[in-house]
């Protein structure tokens, strides 16, 4: 169970000796605050965290313990870090009345077993998530999310921020308005990505039996290829244009929805055994060749 | 696998007198796609119907209109092929002339498909018509509802929060410029919907910018 380890108010050496000096040149002078706390977990632990502003950085070691520092430095906010169970909810909330967006601001390093499972909630700054291989949620609004060699069932909903994923695995479900998606080295069965006013790019692998939905309004949806690849393939835009770079044969069965209305390329790519669906309203699609 | 897709099985499916089992494709491809293709089994299954109520009419022998002999006896006398004679022997005549040698079933199936045409291609632009307004009425019934909540809720958004708010916080602005983003999408949609309300994908796009936007509303809510 919790074996926590409560360092409060730990100023980094660089803080200590600036601080005197600049307390002299203003009395508005900011200290940070650093916190460091550790917990035991079993297998399959859950860590949250709730952050208005700021960097949430997640990474896995192998370690049967979670750790999370913080850094802030408002005095009208306070970092919290709790455990209940093998859960441990993390959280920057504010202690006074009025505070400035810039007030709210934390920064988070968070280590993690592998297996954790995560859900972050960060308004604006980043977050990135590296070699978690446990379920993970994420909400931002403006941040902008960064995952690496993750795995599990992933979904993550931004606002306007954008998101990249390399080398992910498992199944993802991405949404944004205005955020624009990398999608790289993707090892997933699943992919559904949607943004209105974002491009998306994907450059990863088409499992067997795989499904690959990626949608916008407007933007470009570009993906690649490899000659070994095996796909069925239907490609809709309804105001804008379709290129593809793919030999495809003709589908016996035309999907009359998608080849009625606006530009459409339908058709089935080897064996067709994955299924791809890109679609857009007034976007580009291009479908290219891998280099 | 059927490698005939299905323009090729409905060309080779003509009906005529010379195939009278259309329910019976002649080759092992069109047999293997009619087994995969629903739309094609329906195809053959209203081919099959029309010619048994064809049949059924035949069988029951009946008198074709005078006005359809008429039309037919004036087309002939102006191009020559009969004098002017009474009705009733230009009938005769008619008959015991160049379709004699047809059955009278065969007349009557004819007559049928003639009639159908006539009602298909009359039909047509109506049906297009009468169906592109019910799309629009029923997308218009369910979106007007969801329009007006969401033009509601956006005014009690912007009512509740500070004055100050809007300028302060760079993530309200976030949120109000996608908001803004959003709107302009339904706008767009709506248009597009409008155009071509039986467009699936259309009205798909417009009720996703309505989802959007609420979900935008209610974390503008939250805040």
């Amino acid at each position: 169970m919790s074996t926590a380890q409560f360092l409060p108010l730990r100023f980094n050496w660089k803080t200590g000796l600036l601080a005197p000096g600049l307390l002299l040149v203003t009395s508005s002078t900011v200290f940070a605050h650093n916190i460091e706390k550790h917990f035991k977990v079993e297998p399959r632990s859950m860590v949250t965290i709730h952050n208005p502003n700021g960097k949430v950085i997640v990474k896995a070691w192998t370690k049967s313990e979670i750790m999370v520092i913080a850094t802030h430095t408002s005095d009208k906010v306070e970092v919290d870090a709790e455990q209940t169970g093998n859960r441990v909810d993390v959280m920057t909330h504010q202690i006074s009345a009025s505070v400035s967006p810039e007030d709210m601001r934390a920064d988070y390093q968070i280590n993690v077993p592998e297996d954790a499972e995560l859900q972050i909630h960060d308004d604006s700054g980043e977050v990135s998530v590296a070699n978690v291989l446990g379920d993970m949620n994420v909400e931002t609004i403006g941040a902008g999310v960064a995952l690496e060699d993750t795995a599990g069932y992933l979904t993550v909903k931004t606002v306007g921020g954008s998101f990249q994923c390399i080398r992910c695995a498992g199944r993802l479900e991405v949404s944004s308005i205005s955020g624009s998606f990398k999608l790289l080295s993707l090892r997933s069965y699943h992919v559904h990505a949607q943004t209105s006013k974002g491009n998306i790019l994907f450059d990863g692998e088409f499992l067997p039996n795989g499904i690959y939905r990626l949608k916008n309004y407007s933007g470009v949806i570009e993906v690649h290829f490899s000659p070994g690849d095996s796909f069925d393939l239907s490609a809709t835009s309804l105001k804008g244009k379709v290129n593809s770079q793919a030999n495809l044969t003709p589908p016996a069965h035309p999907h009359t929805v998608y080849s009625k209305f606006g530009n459409a390329i339908l058709g089935t790519f080897n064996a067709g055994h994955a299924k791809v669906e890109l679609s857009s309203f007034d976007g580009t699609i291009n479908i290219l060749k891998r280099e | 696998m059927a490698t005939v897709n299905c323009k090729d099985f409905q060309d080779r499916f003509e009906p005529s007198d010379d195939s009278p089992r259309i329910d019976s494709p002649p080759d092992l491809d069109a047999k293997a796609h009619l087994r995969d293709c629903p739309a094609c089994r329906s195809f053959v299954q209203d081919l099959g119907m029309i010619r048994a109520a064809a049949a059924e009419l035949a069988a029951s022998d009946p008198e074709p209109p005078a006005r359809i002999w008429f039309s037919l006896r004036a087309e002939l006398e102006k191009e020559g092929i009969i004098r002017g004679t009474s009705s009733k022997s230009w009938l005769r005549e008619f008959f015991g002339g160049r379709f004699s040698a047809l059955p009278r079933p065969v007349l009557a199936g004819g007559y049928l498909a003639a009639l159908l045409a006539i009602a298909f291609g009359l039909s047509g632009p109506i049906n297009s018509r009468i169906n592109r307004q019910r799309w629009l009425d029923g997308t218009q019934s369910s979106t007007m509802p969801l329009s007006a909540e969401l033009t509601s809720a956006e005014k009690a958004s912007f009512s509740s929060l500070p004055a100050s708010e809007s300028s302060e916080s760079p993530v309200t602005a976030s949120l109000h410029k996608n908001l803004e983003i959003v709107d302009n999408y339904i706008s767009l949609c709506e248009n597009s919907v409008r155009e071509e309300p039986e467009n699936e994908l259309a009205r798909e796009y417009l009720y996703e910018a309505y989802q959007q936007k609420a979900d935008l509303l209610a974390q503008l809510n939250e805040r």
